[in-house]
């Protein structure tokens, strides 16, 4: 395609490391350095930031000239939209929901992931899931999580 | 004969049929719940040890002992089924164990895995028999300048981790110990890199960061096209080890036992060392380095056994010192206060019984972990039959529960989501996650060792070369980095040549 | 951000209903939230605890481990509890101390809760490495003096029972020692039972094993009595170290708002679990003992939380150290 070989996967790896370099770096910088003898919070992460950079720049630099044996691929979208939301639903929610509700609504939406899901297997899932899951977890062992918490009591 | 009369005592113990319910009842528990994923040792036990309180001292700590063993093989199983490691130690079982599961070979994995971690067991049992309180001198005798020198023979060992580009695989350490600091420094109490959310303040949870980076980032990349991609391969021909393989695994399983013994001692956290560095050993002592990654026998058999003797050797600064190991000896001696016995030097001498009963109970529930496990591995097996989008939504539920059990964090789980992004973005960029997490996990061990030892000599950065402990393990460390880096140099060498006569 | 307004609003519902079923309290399972993780110190105190006040109560008390920022963070999610009686924290002196170490509190220390009573008082022992050169409290006194630049102080982080103990030492012998911190007690006993560090100061709980066991050695006790346990060891007090006098109390609270009626209720249940023989005895093996039952009342409580507020606050203030 382009005339100059070049790894579009290690300029990408390479500019998110040094990236993630200047985000801790920066961070470093209201932290106390201290001198090698007597380290300041600062110290460590300070060094370990200046290394990253330098590793980041590394596998940027050398991703010219060079070949992308493995292509990119596909992204999978849907995954990231229905499968990170998931943890971080329960946690909103368990507390004011409770267990059981919060459980059930988590688990039917990871199951909105995949294509291949229909909506009543999903829901007969997620019931599955949230009844042996009580069981285990509530009844079983007998963790401190209210069943329904305070938003479903009426 | 002193040991044998103590490990006759200890077994008498052990044995009587309540405590062997007791021992079996924690391996079950321990191993089902362990086994659910996202759910890894720690809170397999946190969730477990109000059961015990119940019970008399003795059967309260067996049946705990159990569930120890149960909860660290069940989290191997999910590392090796679903790429899903409860615990740091799993977390290179999965490396190798995943890819074998993925081409079909996932009950030699588990078998490979429970036979190594029987051996294993059985070893260093009787190592922590014979030899438990001249080891704790030893063990006493690392101070931070010998920490810190260990933590980086294990940092220098990380490399070996990479099967892609060694700078990538440094880099991702790096990242893991920059990681592994967020939280509050210990020294002077300054919150680093938490973006002023307290719930950061005590730092990243490590199964959050495990489950993310490993586990979801690997269910994203299954998700990528799910209409032409089979996820798993489905004819699994067989389920146990033919016998090869058994041969095979002889070599790694001795050294990993070796490895994890001797590191399990030091109650500073050597044991969280042992999988990693047996896997280091094999990978460099196989005659077939290039399958390492790719579903290498010993990638499994060696980590599990160095995994299985540590677990066990750790139990020596517990019980000769009541100094707890890891997070987990922490429980353990949390139940034994609660039943009146203050672990202290004079359990061994004070409560014979008990010292020994538990002694005789590890060697009996390994043996009990092994009698169940290997049938019920084509069980396992067969849930990767179940559809993959049936299974994932399950993984998303029981990940949810166990992060969140851990301390009642609902953050820890937005690390999840996080992590599971940083994961995925990752694994397209070609880094992997396996020297991260170590680094994850030797950061705040590395700065903190570090920092004291300084404060300790005064500021004499001599120090790590003047204690001969310190001396040796760096020493060792420069032996290994010339090890790794030689084949490195070598093969690159030999590619110029190639190019050149291309 | 609809959500936190639509918890103020069930709050205000609760606290509206609150006195009309607190004479029917309690109908479900109560929560007690313990700010540490499970197996510590403070879980088995509040283990101990909850289960006779359970029985008392006729109503299972649950334990509910929110550890994290050194406590603060449980504390902080009891005070957002709804004030029904069903939420219950137990914190120790570091609910005193956060109100001073952490300059970012979530919630205002003295006007957050309610008080039910004192638990117990646990002592604390300065300790040494076995072949630390004094041989009684006054030889050490002075030779700490002298040797001050040369000595390391070990502790298991800041705000911890050690470090506040450690601080006390330095201020009463008016001296700065090194101080080393740990992450947690394991690893600071650990490098004073290898004899890496010199001294540290820390809870019965934790030291009694070992200085039966002669792997450590004791020097005086904390409080303003001897010790039943170690009557041959002085307290620093009578040794001349004035106000010196620190030990790990334990309370328990409730939310602000909480029914005056559910505390005098919480406060029997506690004090019944505080008379109990196998409480008693549990508590004994630790090295400590129960509040008295005139201690374990609200009233003593809020006294004890003001006061060591403010004894802490120029000690640590004099440090310099913060936690957040």
């Amino acid at each position: 395609m382009s005339t100059k070989p070049k790894d579009g996967t290690d300029i990408a790896a390479g500019l998110l490391l040094m990236a993630a370099a200047g985000f801790f770096g920066w961070q470093t910088r209201a932290l106390e350095i201290g001198t090698s003898l007597r380290m300041g919070p600062g110290y460590f992460p300070m060094v370990l930031s200046g290394v990253l950079f330098l590793l980041g720049l590394v596998v940027f630099l050398r991703a010219f000239g060079r070949e992308d044996d493995e292509p990119f691929g596909k992204i999978a979208w849907r995954g990231i939209l229905f499968i990170l939301p998931a943890p971080i639903f329960f946690g909103l929610t368990v507390r004011g929901l409770g267990f059981v509700p919060a459980l059930f609504l988590t688990s039917f939406i990871a199951a909105q992931a995949s294509v291949r899901m229909r909506p009543v297997p999903a829901l007969i899932l997620a019931l599955a899931v949230t009844i042996l899951s009580t069981l285990i977890f509530s009844y079983g062992l007998g963790l401190p999580f209210r069943r329904f918490g305070p938003w479903v009591q009426f | 004969m002193d040991l044998i009369s103590n490990l006759a005592l200890g077994f008498s113990v052990a044995s009587s049929f309540a405590n062997l319910a007791f021992c079996l009842i924690g391996v079950l528990l321990g191993t089902l719940i362990g086994v659910l994923p996202g759910i890894g040792a720690t809170a397999t036990i946190a969730m477990l040890l109000p059961i015990t309180f119940q019970l008399e001292p003795v059967s309260s700590l067996i049946m705990l002992a159990g569930i120890y063993y149960g909860a660290q093989y069940g989290g191997s199983t999910t590392a090796i089924l679903i790429n899903m490691p409860g615990e740091s130690s799993s977390a290179v079982t999965a490396i190798d164990g995943y890819q074998m599961a993925r081409k079909g070979r996932a009950g030699t994995a588990l078998a490979v895995a429970a036979l190594g971690s029987f051996f294993a067991g059985t070893v260093s049992t009787f190592l922590v028999a014979i030899f438990a309180p001249p080891l704790t001198e030893v063990a006493l005798k690392f101070g931070a300048a010998e920490y810190f020198s260990l933590m980086v023979m294990g940092l220098v060992m990380s490399v070996a981790l990479a099967h892609g580009s060694v700078v990538k695989a440094l880099a991702m350490v790096v990242l893991g110990l920059l990681l592994g600091l967020v939280g509050t420094d210990i020294y002077t109490g300054a919150p680093r890199f938490t973006m002023g959310i307290t719930q950061y303040a005590d730092g990243l949870n490590f199964v959050a960061v495990a489950v993310g980076v490993f586990g979801i980032a690997e269910i994203l990349r299954n998700l990528e096209d799910e209409h032409d991609r089979e996820v798993m391969t489905k004819n699994i021909t067989r389920l146990f080890p033919t016998r090869q393989e058994l041969k095979q695994m002889i070599g790694p399983v001795l050294r990993g036992t070796g490895v994890g013994s001797v590191l399990g001692i030091l109650p500073g956290g050597g044991a969280i060392l042992a999988s990693f560095a047996s896997y280091t050993v094999e990978k460099k002592l196989s005659a077939h380095p290039e399958e390492f990654g790719q579903g290498a026998l010993a990638g499994v058999a060696g980590p599990e056994s160095a995994n299985n003797a540590g677990a066990q050797t750790s139990f020596i600064p517990l019980l000769t010192l009541g100094i707890p190991a890891n997070p987990v000896m922490a429980l353990m001696i949390g139940a034994m206060i609660i039943q009146g016995i203050v672990p202290g030097p004079n359990v061994v001498s004070e409560q014979p019984r008990l010292f020994w009963g538990i002694i005789a109970s590890m060697w009996i529930g390994n043996l009990m972990l092994v009698v169940l496990n290997l049938p019920l591995i084509g069980l396992w097996v067969r849930l990767l039959t179940v559809p993959y989008y049936v299974l994932f939504p399950i993984i998303m539920a029981m990940c949810s529960i166990g992060v969140y059990s851990v301390a009642s964090n609902t953050y820890d789980l937005f690390a999840v989501a996080f992590f599971g992004l940083l994961g995925y973005v990752m694994s397209k960029l070609r880094c992997e996650p396996a020297p991260l997490l170590l680094g994850f996990v030797l950061g705040p061990l590395l700065e903190e060792n570090l920092r004291r030892a300084m404060i300790l000599s005064r500021g004499d950065p001599t120090t790590f070369l003047t204690r001969p402990i310190s001396a040796t393990l760096l020493l060792l460390s420069l032996g290994v980095l010339i090890l790794v880096f030689m084949p490195q140099i070598r093969k690159r060498r030999d590619e110029v040549f190639t190019e050149s006569d291309a | 951000m609809a959500y936190p307004r639509l918890i103020g609003a069930l709050c205000a519902t609760t606290m509206l209903v609150a006195p009309a079923f607190a004479q029917d309290w309690p109908q479900r399972q109560i929560t007690m939230v313990v700010p540490f993780s499970a197996g510590g110190p403070t879980d088995t105190v509040a283990r101990m605890v909850a289960e006779r006040m359970s029985a008392d109560l006729g109503q299972q008390i649950i334990i509910e481990n929110i550890g994290g920022a050194g406590g603060t963070l449980g504390a902080g999610n009891v005070a957002k509890a709804d004030a029904d009686g069903y939420t219950v924290l137990l914190h120790h002196i570091g609910m005193a101390t956060s109100a001073t170490l952490y300059r970012n509190l979530a919630y205002d220390t003295l006007d957050a809760f309610e008080y039910v009573g004192l638990v117990t008082e646990v002592p604390m022992v300065v300790v040494s490495r076995k072949d630390f050169e004094p041989k009684d409290f006054k030889e050490f006194i002075s030779y700490v003096k002298d040797n001050a630049d040369n000595l390391t102080l070990a502790n298991a982080g800041i705000g911890s029972a050690s470090h506040l103990c450690g601080m006390m030492l330095m201020s009463a012998l008016d001296v700065q020692l090194v101080t080393v911190p740990y992450k947690g007690t394991g690893p600071a006993m650990t490098d004073l039972l290898g004899g890496q560090t010199d001294l540290m100061c820390d809870q019965t709980t934790n030291t009694t094993q070992q200085i039966k066991g002669g792997t450590i050695k004791a020097y005086a006790v904390t409080t303003p009595e001897r010790l039943e346990l170690f009557a041959d060891l002085p307290t620093a007090m009578e040794s001349g170290l004035d106000g010196f006098d620190v030990s790990i109390w334990h309370g328990i609270y409730t939310p602000k708002g909480t029914p005056a009626e559910v505390n005098e209720r919480l406060s029997k249940a506690l004090q019944a679990a505080l008379a109990d023989e196998g409480v008693i005895k549990a508590m004994a093996d630790l090295g400590t003992a129960p509040s008295p039952a005139g201690d374990a009342t609200p009233e003593a409580l809020k006294t004890k939380l003001e006061t060591e507020i403010a004894r802490w606050k120029p000690v640590i203030e004099a440090a310099g150290v913060y936690a957040d």
